[in-house]
């Protein structure tokens, strides 16, 4: 079983390859946010596809919400989402007060133009985790303060 | 006369060092007297020092050492120095009534230089330390150590 | 079984899988990204490379580890004590040279290929070539210079998979030029 630690240092290194291998400016951001969500996303369904294939077990879309906050996070994270919100019209706020990816970076602002970088495989996760269950999203991350963080998923309905 | 000196604890001041001698953070708590040379100087010497101490001990020395030069003394403070494998240095001054600091450097450098800075991909390694975070953390570490003494400064 | 138990067991395995499925995701992307596996190759050793020079500051904050004597005991610190504690596996150490300069590390089984299948067309990939710029890095941090390469490999029909090692130098620790 891989280490954690070795996680993040794939993960920093991802990043840093991303962006590497990227000119600058605002629309290559871009592009290197979505090329990092897409790597998220096929792990994200590979994790959920090797375990989790009976779907029906859900009994409805909160149900996999609650999944993704609590074992989902954990198994990744350590720690489970701290809080779920939803309009109930498709759109679920997890915050997670302590984001694993930014508990070394910060705590305050500094580096705070950074941390899109840090939540775009994550985002990719969760939306790659969803669709494998058959919730297609778009999902997206807000910081303010680290290592705080938001996840806003948006069910595309079909 | 002994007993009549006022045995006082504190931390005066704490270097990193890495392998290169480049010096990566400063700071100092209770310091009363600067060295009266330019801080990049005193960093200077103070590696350089510390070359020449380490690798003239560890000639001198009549069995092989583990961990080598651990600590010096004067009569007015005592400097604490721990070295890792990769080459990265901690050195800390403090008074004369401080015990053995191998596990307190020791400490900072697995809490907090590998934690906030080694797994910080924003902190270069090999350059001047920027991190606040690492920063504020090493303050708090260092000021609630039992032998920080809180009056003086 | 219950289902609350029956999730637990699901998310050990699945963390288990993160690394795993990300250095996949990785591999698959540089093989997009780079037109000749020579190149990706290479992608990947330069990020092992500076990954272990991360990751030995990690692996002594944790480990009780100190500086070794000898290339001897250095691998068994690699074998014994960091393969176990990152990726869960204990190397064997074998095929010392006469010199007592390269030996090898012979894995039963990979982590990092878990799932995986060669695609034909990459016929000179070394896909866990991560391993050694990882390897190199590190030891490089520790005042060793070392050659690093993938002498066996399962994903290519080997029996097993083996991580030849040289040592080439010391690298010596030198008072960094004054101006006086």
């Amino acid at each position: 079983m891989a280490d954690e630690a070795l996680f993040q240092f794939l993960h920093n290194e991802l990043i840093q390859y991303v962006y590497k291998s990227a000119e600058h400016g605002e629309m290559e951001n871009g592009r290197c946010i979505t090329k990092l969500e897409n790597m998220g996303f096929r792990v994200g369904q590979g994790l959920i596809e090797r375990f989790t294939r009976d779907t029906a077990r859900f009994k409805d879309e909160l149900d996999v919400m609650k999944f993704v906050c609590k074992d989902f996070w954990t198994s990744v994270f350590k720690k489970q989402i701290d809080n779920l919100r939803t309009n109930h019209q498709g759109i679920y706020v997890l915050q997670d007060n302590k984001f694993r990816l930014l508990t070394q970076l910060s705590t305050g602002k500094q580096y705070l133009e950074h941390a899109p970088k840090y939540l775009a495989f994550t985002c990719g996760l969760v939306r790659g985790g969803l669709a494998n269950l058959g919730v297609k999203s778009i999902v997206t991350a807000e910081v303010s303060v680290m290592p705080a963080c938001k996840f806003q998923v948006m069910i595309q309905k079909m | 006369m002994l007993r009549n000196r006022k045995i006082e604890m504190t931390v005066h001041n704490l270097y990193i060092f890495d392998r290169n001698g480049t010096c990566l953070h400063y700071s100092e708590w209770n310091r009363k007297k600067q060295a009266g040379i330019s801080k990049e100087e005193e960093y200077k010497l103070m590696y350089g020092m510390l070359f020449s101490i380490r690798s003239f001990v560890s000639k001198m020395s009549p069995l092989d050492m583990k961990d080598g030069f651990l600590a010096f003394q004067t009569s007015r403070y005592k400097l604490h120095y721990y070295e890792t494998p990769t080459g990265v240095k901690i050195v800390m001054n403090t008074d004369l009534g401080v015990p053995n600091c191998r596990d307190v450097l020791h400490q900072i450098y697995s809490t907090l230089y590998v934690e906030y800075i080694v797994k910080n991909p924003l902190c270069a390694l090999g350059e001047t330390l920027q991190s606040e975070l690492f920063s504020s953390r090493l303050e708090s570490f260092i000021r609630a150590l039992p032998f920080f003494s809180a009056r003086a400064g | 079984m219950s289902r609350q138990s029956n999730r637990t067991t699901e998310s050990k395995k699945m963390n288990s899988e993160l690394f795993t499925l990300t250095y996949g995701a990785l591999v698959t992307q540089l093989c997009k990204d780079y037109e000749n596996d020579e190149e990706v190759n290479k992608q990947l050793d330069k990020m092992g490379y500076n990954i272990g020079v991360r990751l030995i500051e990690d692996f002594l904050a944790r480990s009780s580890v100190g500086r070794c004597h000898d290339f001897r005991e250095t691998a068994d610190v690699i074998a014994k004590v960091a393969f176990k504690m990152y990726l869960g596996i204990t190397p064997s150490v074998t095929n010392w040279s006469p010199a007592g300069d390269e030996f090898s590390l012979i894995l039963e089984s990979n982590p990092l290929v878990d799932f995986v299948e060669l695609p034909d067309n990459h016929s000179t990939l070394v896909y866990s070539n991560l391993l050694c710029g990882v390897l190199r890095g590190a030891l490089e941090m520790v005042q060793m210079a070392v050659d690093v390469r993938f002498a066996q490999d399962t994903l290519r029909g080997d029996n097993v998979t083996e991580i030849r090692m040289k040592f080439i130098k010391r690298i010596e620790e030198n008072l960094p030029a004054g101006d006086e």
